[in-house]
C-alpha cells in the first residue's frame, strides 16, 4: 500500500528506461517518433477518429496550437523550470520571430529558411536587452517587467507602420518546398512534421545543456541563488543564458507560425498567450521536459476538442487549472525525485 | 508583384525614419491642458491606488502576486450595476437623484460593492491560495491557481453577459463646481479624489495603530516570528484579502459611477495598471500604493496628451523599468531582506 | 498521490471518448440535394450586434428559398468570428475544410475578412460580404486584397468616408474637424479617408488614434475641448464610440458627433445614453423595413423572431440571394458558384443592380445613407 501512494509516474518511467539496454531504447524512441509522425492522419483513421476537432481541422490544430505550444512551453521551461525565473511576457519573443518572418519576407522577399536564423537572432538580442536590466531585480519584479515587455512589443507592433499597424502583415509566403514536400494550406501535415522536427531538435539541445555545466549552474541557481553565487557560479551570466535560449526557441516558433498562417496581426500576441504557455509549463510539471510537452499538448488540444460546448471552453480551462493545482501542484509529471526532496525545508 | 513589395518597403522605411511622424510629440499641451491633466490624473490614479492595495497588501503577507484581484474589481463593477438596476430598480435611462435619496442610494451601493468584493476576495484566498500554502506547494503553483480563478471568473462573467458591455444609470448628475484653467471640477471627479484619500488615511491609521493592523505588518515582516508570537497567520491572511477586497470594491464603485459602463474584461487593464502602481510605489508598502497610483495616473494622462493615446502604455512601462533600475524597491520601497528570486 | 492522477487521466480519456460519440462529426460531403452556406461574422463578443443584425436577413432569404424549392435544400452554418482577426484565422481553415460549404456569406468585419482570405483563396470558396468595407480588400494593388474570391454588396469606405465627412458637417458654417480612429483595419482607414473631404469643407484641428478597447477617454476629451473643434468624427465600433461620445459630452463638448457604420448598431443609443442624442451616423445600407411590405415584415418576424430588422439585414439578404440564385441555376459546387458570382447580374432588394467588377466591388458603387439618433432610436435621415 505504501508503495502505491509513493508511486511516481516519472520515476517509474525512469526506472524502466534505466533497465533497458541500448538497442531496446533506440527501438522505443524510433517507434515513438514514428507513431507521432502518423498523428496527422489519426483523424481520418476509424479507431482514432474521436480525436477529431469540430470546426477547426485536426491537422491544423496539431500545428497550432498544439505543436507551437509544445515548442514554446519547452522554451519557457528553460527559463522558468530550469532557472526558476518567472517570465510573464514570453509571447514577446514569439511575436518578434513572427514579425521578423512577416517583415523580411514581404519587404525583401526572403524565404523562411533564410529568415529563421535572423528571427532567432532578433529574439535572442531582445532577450539580452530585456534580461540585462531585468535579471538583476528580484524575482517578482522580473515578472512585472517581463509582462510589461510583452505588452510593449505588442503595442509597438500596433503603432508602427513597418509592422503594418493594427492590421498586421498580410500575404506572408509559405516556406519553399523541401524534397517535394509542399508547405501550404492544403498540406498541414507537412507543417506538423516540420514543427515536430523542431521540437525534437529543441529537446536534444536542452538535454545537452542540462547534462553539462549550464544545466548544473541553472539547477544551483534555481535552488538557492545566494549559495550558488558564493560557490562561484556567475549567476547573472547563466540566468541571461537561460533567458536567451528560451527567447531563441520562442523566436523560432514565431517564424514558423507566421509562415503557416500567412497573416499576422498584433492581437495574436496578447498577454493571454504568455499565461497559457506558463500554464502549460506548470500544469505539465516545471522543469520536466516530458511533463511540459504533455501538459502543453493537453492544454492546447482539449479546448479545441471540447469546442462543441463553444462558449464555455475557456471557462472549463480555467476550472481545470484550479482543480489541477489544488490536486497536484507539481504538475502531471513532476521533477526528478531527488530534486524534489532537496526542496523541502525543515519546519 | 515585386514592385509593390519594394514600394511598400521604401515607403515604410521612410516612415520609420521620420520620428516626428511616428510619435506626434505635442509639448504645447503642457501649457494648455496642464491643470486638466493633473486633475484627471489624480482622479484616475487614486482609483488605481485603491485597486493596487489588493495586490500590495497580499504581496506583503504572502509574497505572492494576487492575480485574481483584477477579477475582484470586475465583479465589483458588476455588483454596482446589479445593485443599481436590479435591486434598487433604476432603469438605465432613469433620471438622476438628488438630496437625501442620492446620498443614501450611493452609500448603499458603495457598501454593497465593497462587501461583494470582500467576499469574492476571501473566496479567492480560500480556493486559490490556502490549500496550496498548507501543502507547501511552490509559488508558481499558487500563481497558476490564481490565474485559473481569474480566467474562471472572467469567462463566467463573459458567458453571463454574452460579452455585451453594460451601462449603469446616471444616478449622480455630473454637474461641475467650476473650472480652473481648463480643469473641470466635476462632482464625480471630486468623489474619485476625496473618497480614496479618506480610505487611505483610515487604512493607514488602522495598520499603524490597531492590533489587527499591527499583526498584518508583523506577518509581512516575518511569518515565522509572527507564528512564534502567537499570531493566527490564517486569520491575518484572510483579513488582508478582505481589506484588499474592500478597497477594490470602493474603487469599482467609483469607476462605475465615473465611466457608467462595464464589461466582462474590464479587470484586465485595470489589474495591470494597479499592479504597476503597486510596484512603482514599492510593493508591500501601503503609502507606496497611494503615491504609486497617483504617479501612474498622472503619467498616463500626460503621456497620452503629449505622445498620443496609442503610446500611453509603452511610456508607462518604460518609466517603470527605468525607475526599477535605479530604485529596485520602487519609489518608496523599504529595503527587503530577501533579494533572491 | 499518483492514484489520483491515474484515475484523473482515465476519467479524462473516458470523457473524451464519450464526447467523441456525442459530439457532432464534421459535416458529410455534399449530396446532390443538400448544400450549405456559411455565415461568418460576430455572433458573440462585444460587436455581436453587428452579426446578430445581419444574420436574420440571411435566414429569411434561405427560408423563403427552401419553401419554394423542395428539390435542393440549403443549410446555413454559423461561423462565429467575434469580429476578431485571430479567431477568423483559426476558424476559416475549418470552414474551408468542410466540403459541404459552397459559399460564405461574410465576413461582417474587414479585419476578419483579411485573415480569412488565405484559407478561402486556397479552397476556392466564394465570399460575398454584407458589410466588410475596408478599401484594401478590393484594391488590386493591396497585398491583402481578396481577389478572386471576395465580393461585397456594400459601398466600400472609399465612398463612405467622404460621405461621412459631408454628412457630419451638414449645416455647419465653419466646420472644425477633430478626427479620431480606433486603430483597426476598419476604423483607421475610414477616419483617415474623411480627412481630404474635411479639409475641403473646413479645417482639421486635430487627430488622434485610440486603440479599440480603451476604457478611459478623458484625455482625448480634454484634447478635443482644447482644440476648439465643433465636428468630431470617429472611425470605429459601437462600444468605443459610446465611451468616447459620453466622455466628450461630459467634458463639456457641445458640437456635432459623427461616426460610420461600425457604430450604426441598434445597441448604440442604449450604451451611449444621453450622449447618443443627435449623433450622425452613416451606413452603406437602406433599412430593410423600408423595403419590405407589411406582410413581408410580418413573415420576416415569424421566421427570424426579429421585430425590427437591424442594420445590414438588407445587404445580408442580398448577399444570400445571390448565392441562392446561383444554386437555383444549378451551381452546386464551389467552382460553379465562383463562376456564377463573378459573371452574374442581379437586382437587389432596394431595386439596385448588382454586378461585380473584377476585384469584387459592385459596378457603379452603392449609395451611402445618413442616419440620426432621435429619442434613443436610430432613424434613417437621407442620402449622405
Amino acid at each position: 500500500m505504501a508503495n502505491l501512494t509513493r508511486f511516481n509516474l516519472r520515476d517509474k518511467g525512469a526506472e524502466m528506461w534505466a533497465n533497458w539496454s541500448r538497442p531496446v531504447r533506440t527501438i522505443f524512441v524510433l517507434a515513438l517518433i514514428g507513431l507521432i509522425s502518423l498523428l496527422p492522419f489519426a483523424a481520418s483513421w476509424g479507431p482514432t477518429s474521436f480525436l477529431n476537432t469540430p470546426i477547426t481541422s485536426f491537422q491544423n490544430v496539431l500545428v497550432y496550437p498544439v505543436g507551437m505550444f509544445i515548442l514554446m512551453a519547452l522554451g519557457l521551461n528553460i527559463v522558468v523550470g530550469k532557472s526558476g525565473l518567472l517570465d510573464l511576457g514570453y509571447v514577446a519573443f514569439f511575436a518578434i520571430g513572427a514579425y521578423s518572418q512577416g517583415i523580411l519576407s514581404t519587404l525583401y522577399g526572403w524565404n523562411t529558411w533564410e529568415i529563421m536564423p535572423f528571427g532567432i537572432g532578433f529574439a535572442m538580442i531582445s532577450g539580452v536587452i530585456l534580461g540585462l536590466p531585468a535579471l538583476r531585480l528580484r524575482g517578482d519584479y522580473l515578472a512585472i517587467i517581463t509582462l510589461g515587455f510583452g505588452e510593449i512589443v505588442r503595442i509597438v507592433a500596433i503603432n508602427l507602420s513597418v509592422t503594418g499597424g493594427a492590421n498586421g502583415i498580410p500575404g506572408i509566403p509559405n516556406p519553399p518546398s523541401i524534397l517535394g514536400l509542399h508547405f501550404d494550406l492544403m498540406h498541414p501535415q507537412v507543417y506538423f512534421w516540420l514543427v515536430f522536427t523542431m521540437i525534437l531538435l529543441v529537446i536534444w539541445m536542452i538535454r545537452r545543456f542540462t547534462i553539462r555545466r549550464p544545466g548544473r549552474a541553472w539547477e544551483a541557481i534555481r535552488q538557492d541563488e545566494d549559495v550558488a553565487a558564493l560557490m562561484g557560479v556567475n549567476t547573472l551570466v547563466y540566468k541571461l543564458w537561460s533567458f536567451v535560449i528560451g527567447a531563441a526557441v520562442g523566436g523560432a516558433a514565431g517564424v514558423l507560425f507566421a509562415s503557416k498562417v500567412a497573416v499576422i496581426s498584433p492581437d495574436m500576441f496578447k498577454f493571454d498567450v504568455s499565461i497559457l504557455i506558463l500554464a502549460c509549463v506548470v500544469f505539465g510539471g516545471i522543469g520536466n521536459i516530458w511533463g511540459v510537452a504533455l501538459g502543453a499538448a493537453l492544454l492546447a488540444y482539449l479546448p479545441e476538442r471540447i469546442r462543441f460546448i463553444s462558449d464555455a471552453r475557456q471557462l472549463v480551462f480555467g476550472l481545470v487549472l484550479i482543480i489541477m493545482m489544488n490536486m497536484r501542484p507539481d504538475g502531471l509529471l513532476p521533477r526528478k525525485k531527488r530534486e524534489k526532496i532537496t526542496e523541502k525545508r525543515a519546519i | 508583384m515585386a514592385t509593390s513589395r519594394q514600394c511598400r518597403g521604401v515607403a515604410t522605411l521612410h516612415n520609420t525614419l521620420h520620428l516626428n511622424r511616428l510619435v506626434d510629440m505635442n509639448f504645447s499641451v503642457i501649457t494648455t491642458q496642464f491643470w486638466s491633466l493633473v486633475l484627471q490624473g489624480l482622479a484616475l490614479g487614486l482609483i488605481y491606488a485603491l485597486v493596487s492595495l489588493g495586490y500590495t497588501m497580499v504581496y506583503g503577507v504572502l509574497r505572492l502576486i494576487n492575480f485574481a484581484n483584477s477579477e475582484v474589481f470586475m465583479i465589483g463593477t458588476f455588483a454596482t450595476l446589479y445593485l443599481e438596476i436590479h435591486v434598487l430598480g433604476y432603469a438605465t435611462n432613469a433620471k438622476s437623484l438628488h438630496g437625501a435619496t442620492l446620498i443614501w442610494t450611493l452609500f448603499v451601493v458603495f457598501i454593497g460593492a465593497m462587501i461583494a468584493c470582500a467576499i469574492v476576495a476571501m473566496l479567492v484566498e480560500l480556493v486559490a491560495y490556502r490549500r496550496l500554502r498548507a501543502r507547501g506547494a511552490n509559488r508558481l503553483a499558487s500563481l497558476i491557481s490564481a490565474i485559473g480563478v481569474s480566467i474562471a471568473l472572467l469567462e463566467g462573467m463573459r458567458i453571463i453577459t454574452i460579452s455585451r458591455p453594460m451601462t449603469t444609470p446616471r444616478l449622480l448628475d455630473k454637474w461641475s463646481f467650476g473650472q480652473f484653467h481648463g480643469a473641470n471640477f466635476r462632482i464625480d471627479t471630486m468623489m474619485a479624489i476625496v473618497v480614496p484619500i479618506i480610505i487611505f488615511v483610515a487604512l493607514d491609521r488602522f495598520v499603524t495603530k490597531s492590533r489587527l493592523g499591527k499583526s498584518i505588518r508583523a506577518v509581512s515582516m516575518s511569518e515565522e516570528n509572527s507564528k512564534l508570537m502567537g499570531i493566527n497567520i490564517n486569520r491575518v491572511i484572510t483579513l488582508t484579502f478582505c481589506i484588499g477586497g474592500l478597497t477594490t470594491g470602493a474603487a469599482a464603485f467609483i469607476y462605475t459611477t465615473v465611466y457608467e459602463n462595464t464589461v466582462f474584461n474590464v479587470g484586465f487593464n485595470m489589474g495591470i495598471a494597479a499592479f504597476t502602481a503597486a510596484v512603482l510605489g514599492g510593493i508591500g508598502n501601503l503609502r507606496g500604493a497611494f503615491y504609486g497610483g497617483i504617479a501612474l495616473g498622472m503619467l498616463e494622462q500626460f503621456a497620452s496628451a503629449m505622445l498620443g493615446s496609442q503610446w500611453k502604455a509603452v511610456t508607462v512601462f518604460t518609466v517603470l523599468v527605468v525607475v526599477l533600475l535605479f530604485k529596485p524597491n520602487g519609489l518608496f520601497g523599504e529595503a527587503v531582506q530577501q533579494t533572491r528570486t | 498521490m499518483n492514484k489520483k492522477i491515474v484515475s484523473g487521466l482515465a476519467f479524462a480519456a473516458a470523457a473524451t471518448l464519450a464526447l467523441g460519440v456525442v459530439a457532432t462529426s464534421p459535416a458529410s460531403a455534399a449530396g446532390k440535394t443538400e448544400v450549405t452556406l456559411a455565415f461568418q461574422g460576430p455572433l458573440t463578443g462585444g460587436d455581436a450586434q453587428l452579426g446578430q443584425d445581419q444574420i436574420p436577413g440571411a435566414i429569411y432569404a434561405i427560408a423563403l428559398y427552401n419553401a419554394k424549392n423542395p428539390k435542393v435544400k440549403v443549410n446555413l452554418i454559423k461561423a462565429d468570428s467575434q469580429c476578431d482577426g485571430t479567431v477568423a484565422a483559426n476558424i476559416a481553415p475549418g470552414v474551408a475544410a468542410n466540403k459541404a460549404v459552397i459559399g460564405v456569406i461574410g465576413t461582417s468585419c474587414s479585419g476578419e475578412a483579411r485573415n480569412s482570405f488565405p484559407a478561402y483563396k486556397a479552397a476556392g470558396l466564394t465570399m460575398i460580404a454584407p458589410s466588410a468595407s475596408a478599401v484594401s480588400l478590393t484594391n488590386p494593388k493591396a497585398p491583402d486584397r481578396g481577389f478572386p474570391i471576395f465580393h461585397r454588396v456594400v459601398a466600400h469606405d472609399g465612398f463612405q468616408a467622404p460621405a461621412l465627412a459631408r454628412y457630419a458637417a451638414k449645416g455647419v458654417t465653419a466646420p472644425k474637424f477633430y478626427v479620431i480612429d480606433d486603430m483597426t483595419t476598419y476604423g483607421g482607414p475610414l477616419a483617415k479617408g474623411t480627412l481630404p473631404t474635411a479639409k475641403k469643407l473646413g479645417t482639421v484641428v486635430g487627430t488622434d488614434s485610440v486603440p479599440k478597447g480603451t476604457a478611459d477617454y478623458t484625455s482625448v476629451a480634454s484634447k478635443v475641448k482644447a482644440s476648439g473643434a465643433n465636428v468630431v468624427i470617429y472611425g470605429g465600433y459601437t462600444t468605443d464610440a459610446a465611451k468616447l461620445f459620453k466622455a466628450l459630452r461630459d467634458g463639456g463638448y457641445t458640437g456635432i458627433l459623427a461616426s460610420g457604420d461600425g457604430t450604426n448598431t441598434s445597441d448604440f443609443p442604449g450604451l451611449a445614453g444621453k450622449a447618443a442624442e443627435g449623433v450622425r451616423l452613416t451606413a452603406a445600407d437602406v433599412p430593410f423595413d423600408s423595403i419590405l411590405t407589411k406582410a413581408q415584415l410580418a413573415d420576416f418576424t415569424k421566421i427570424t423572431g426579429v421585430k425590427v430588422p437591424g442594420l445590414y439585414s438588407t445587404t445580408a439578404y442580398n448577399a444570400t440571394n445571390i448565392f441562392l440564385d446561383c444554386i437555383s441555376k444549378g451551381s452546386l459546387t464551389r467552382s460553379a458558384i465562383q463562376l456564377c458570382v463573378t459573371n452574374g447580374s442581379w437586382i437587389g432588394a432596394g431595386g439596385e443592380t448588382i454586378k461585380f467588377d473584377r476585384y469584387g466591388d459592385i459596378i457603379g458603387g452603392a449609395p451611402v445613407g445618413g442616419y440620426l439618433v432621435k429619442n434613443g432610436v436610430i432613424v434613417y435621415d437621407s442620402v449622405a
